[in-house]
């Protein structure tokens, strides 16, 4: 079956989804599943009263399979029971859509499981946003607290060969796919001034957001600066100068080679 | 009965066909040149008789014309089932052929699928296989190339230009670069075939994979250029049509179709690309400029003149030609979520895109029948589709969260 042939429910999910949007109050919990590296993530929040789900939104970065699953969801569990709503298993939901096709299955896993971890943080009293400031289960992993501290193999085989440990010339990385390793505001504006001279200055940190002030957040945001956050750099590859850099995404706990021409951590 | 015209047709069921790249509808006049050979014209050219005769006469001038088109001698071309074939025989045929002069074979990293797994294969069977790097926009280095090549280098594989991003490779570069070095060069010419000129009498290539669809002729024929004096041996074995080359009686009839689709391009080429560019870039400058956060793929100038490419922060590929499809408009996209793979385009990270990123793009492709009012359909949709996703979408925190 071709990924695009959808049911005529799933595309009418897909076209119209129900519940869109996030919730707020005391009695609200949220799930977060998927990663967008993955090319989907979800999140499913829950209003509960009495012990029933009085209220249910999401919101998706997905597929349409992604999107019309977690719209299906929230129609299927509305005013059941939390226990009712745990019951609710992902073959349910693909059922409801009349079926889905065989590799687009992992995505009725997502809506399912964000339900599910919506529930179980509503039942540990765990806030929305302590709950999307987690990494989700199968993800965990220590995330190391100070970044320069970070042990990269091999830094001095590539010095002046796309390693840098200072830059005094940007124009030099003209149109170079550059690297900045979060080393706190020195690291961003660096890497916001490169933007000017290269369309590709990302900004690496292991952190879930860079470890900047403030007013360097806000300048960063409104850069063409892309952020790569949960990120380890473990190793630097290449032949005879610097072409990949090995990372282990802190999220995932996968590791995968990102393709870049200069690595910059600044002393 | 003459042929629809595709432009019609697609006018008629009020479509936008903006993928030309995955497949191309043939031209009526093709059609039209390869009727007789179904049912007048039929004959086998390995046949010794009048009819047979007529075929081989008949077979010869459309090599030569489809040879003319790629400034080659009519003897370089062989004709496959494809252009997937095609570079079977190039990869698999020349490092079997030549296997006594080394085990080391270049690719680039850049490559379509096939060529990947065409390598992969060679791996298996005892080759050495080097994968080389893409610059931001998509383009190899003759200097990285360089680095590359060792004494047991025997083969390097380089497109012409990128399916997926359009970007152009600085092929003559490299092939004047392997000039005289005894190391074959093939390309991958099927991205730019009928876009920009390829003539191998200007560009020094061994090798160069062909398809008869690219030009606006039948699918399900393709044809490898062999440069003389260049060794293959044959994967497909049988009867030894094609100098032995390609076993299987000639589908004559595709043949023709192919030929004459090189001629019309070869009379019309010049005012069709102009006028497909102008469509392209006025696409490229609308979206850049009313879509917030959309970014064009691949180089900016050396591209192929047909090919938009962008991506946009914070929606996902598949979603987005979904949505396209509800309004007409057909398109395609390098997101994991369309492919069999759950695997983002591989160009696209090689290019430095993170997965996220990579998930995001959506590849026009213009043609033959592409009108300007093409550009006003897409621009009526997309900003409204792209909006609706990001609505739905827990990583664009930049608008308001939605409410239904």
């Amino acid at each position: 079956m071709k990924s695009t042939q959808y049911t005529e429910k799933t595309l009418e999910h897909f076209r119209n989804p129900r519940n869109v949007g996030t919730l707020e109050g005391p009695n609200v919990a949220v799930g977060r599943v998927g990663n967008p590296v993955c090319g989907d993530m979800m999140d499913i929040y829950i209003d509960v009263e009495d012990d029933r789900i009085k209220d249910i939104k999401f919101q998706t970065f997905g597929c349409g399979s992604a999107v019309a699953t977690s719209s299906m969801i929230t129609e299927l569990v509305q005013g059941m029971t939390l226990d009712e709503a745990l019951k609710v298993s992902r073959g349910d939901v693909a059922d409801a859509l009349d079926g889905l096709p065989p590799i687009k299955m992992h995505c009725s896993n997502l809506a399912a499981d964000a339900l599910h971890e919506a529930i179980k943080n509503w039942r540990a009293g765990i806030k929305p946003e302590d709950a999307m400031a987690t990494p989700v289960e199968k993800s965990c992993h220590p995330i190391p607290a100070a970044v320069a501290e970070v042990e990269i193999q091999n830094l001095d085989e590539y010095g002046g060969k796309g390693f840098y440990r200072k830059v005094d010339d940007l124009s030099e990385l003209a149109d170079q796919r550059v690297v900045v390793l979060d080393t706190g505001d020195r690291a961003a504006q660096l890497a916001i001034d490169l933007t000017d001279q290269t369309a590709r200055a990302v900004l690496m940190t292991t952190g879930k957001e860079p470890s900047v002030s403030p007013a360097v957040r806000s300048a960063l945001r409104l850069s063409d600066v892309k952020v790569l956050a949960e990120a380890q750099p473990l190793e630097l590859l290449g032949e005879g100068e610097l072409e990949r850099i090995r990372v282990h995404d802190l999220s995932e706990d996968e590791e995968y080679e990102l393709t870049a021409d200069v690595f910059v951590v600044l002393e | 009965m003459s042929p629809a015209d595709p432009g019609e047709a697609l006018a008629r069921e009020h479509i936008v066909y903006a993928d030309y790249q995955s497949a191309k509808p043939l031209d009526p006049r093709v059609v039209t040149a390869m009727l007789p050979y179904f049912t007048e014209k039929f004959g086998n050219a390995a046949s010794l008789h009048g009819v047979g005769d007529v075929a081989t006469a008949a077979l010869e001038e459309a090599r030569a014309r489809v040879a003319a088109f790629f400034g080659a001698e009519p003897r370089e071309i062989v004709f496959t089932s494809g252009a997937t074939e095609a570079s079977n025989l190039a990869l698999v045929g020349y490092a079997l052929r030549n296997r006594r002069k080394g085990d080391h074979v270049i690719i680039s990293e850049a490559e379509h699928i096939s060529i990947l797994n065409i390598a992969k294969y060679l791996e298996k069977n005892g080759f050495r296989v080097t994968r080389l790097p893409i610059d931001l926009y998509g383009r190899v280095s003759a200097k990285k190339l360089r680095a590359r090549i060792t004494d047991e280098t025997i083969l390097v594989s380089v497109q012409w230009a990128s399916s997926e991003i359009g970007t152009v490779q600085p092929i003559a570069e490299i092939a004047e670069m392997l000039e005289g070095t005894g190391i074959a060069l093939h390309s991958d010419a099927v991205a730019a075939e009928g876009l920009m000129p390829i003539d191998t009498g200007v560009v020094p290539v061994s090798l160069l994979s062909l398809s008869s669809n690219d030009l606006y002729g039948p699918r399900g024929l393709g044809a490898l250029y062999v440069r003389q004096g260049v060794q293959v041996a044959p994967v497909l074995l049988g009867g030894g049509q094609e100098r032995g080359l390609r076993s299987g009686s000639e589908d004559l009839a595709s043949i023709v179709g192919m030929a004459e689709a090189a001629d019309i391009l070869g009379a019309e080429m010049g005012v069709e690309v102009s006028r497909i560019q102008a469509i392209r870039d006025r696409l490229a400058e609308r979206v850049l400029a009313e879509i917030p956060d959309s970014h064009l793929n691949g180089h900016p100038e050396q591209r192929l003149p047909n090919n938009a490419h962008f991506r946009f922060d914070a929606v996902e590929g598949e979603a987005m030609v979904l949505s396209l499809r509800d309004g007409g408009i057909a398109a395609s996209t390098g997101s994991a979520c369309s492919s069999k793979t759950l695997e983002p385009s591989h160009t696209l990270l090689s290019c430095g895109l993170l997965h996220e990123e990579a998930h995001g793009s959506l590849e026009f492709t213009f043609g033959r029948w592409s009108r300007e009012d093409d550009v006003e359909r897409i621009m009526a949709a997309l900003p409204g589709v792209i909006a609706r996703l990001r609505a739905l979408s827990p990583l664009y925190k930049t608008t308001a969260p939605a409410a239904t």
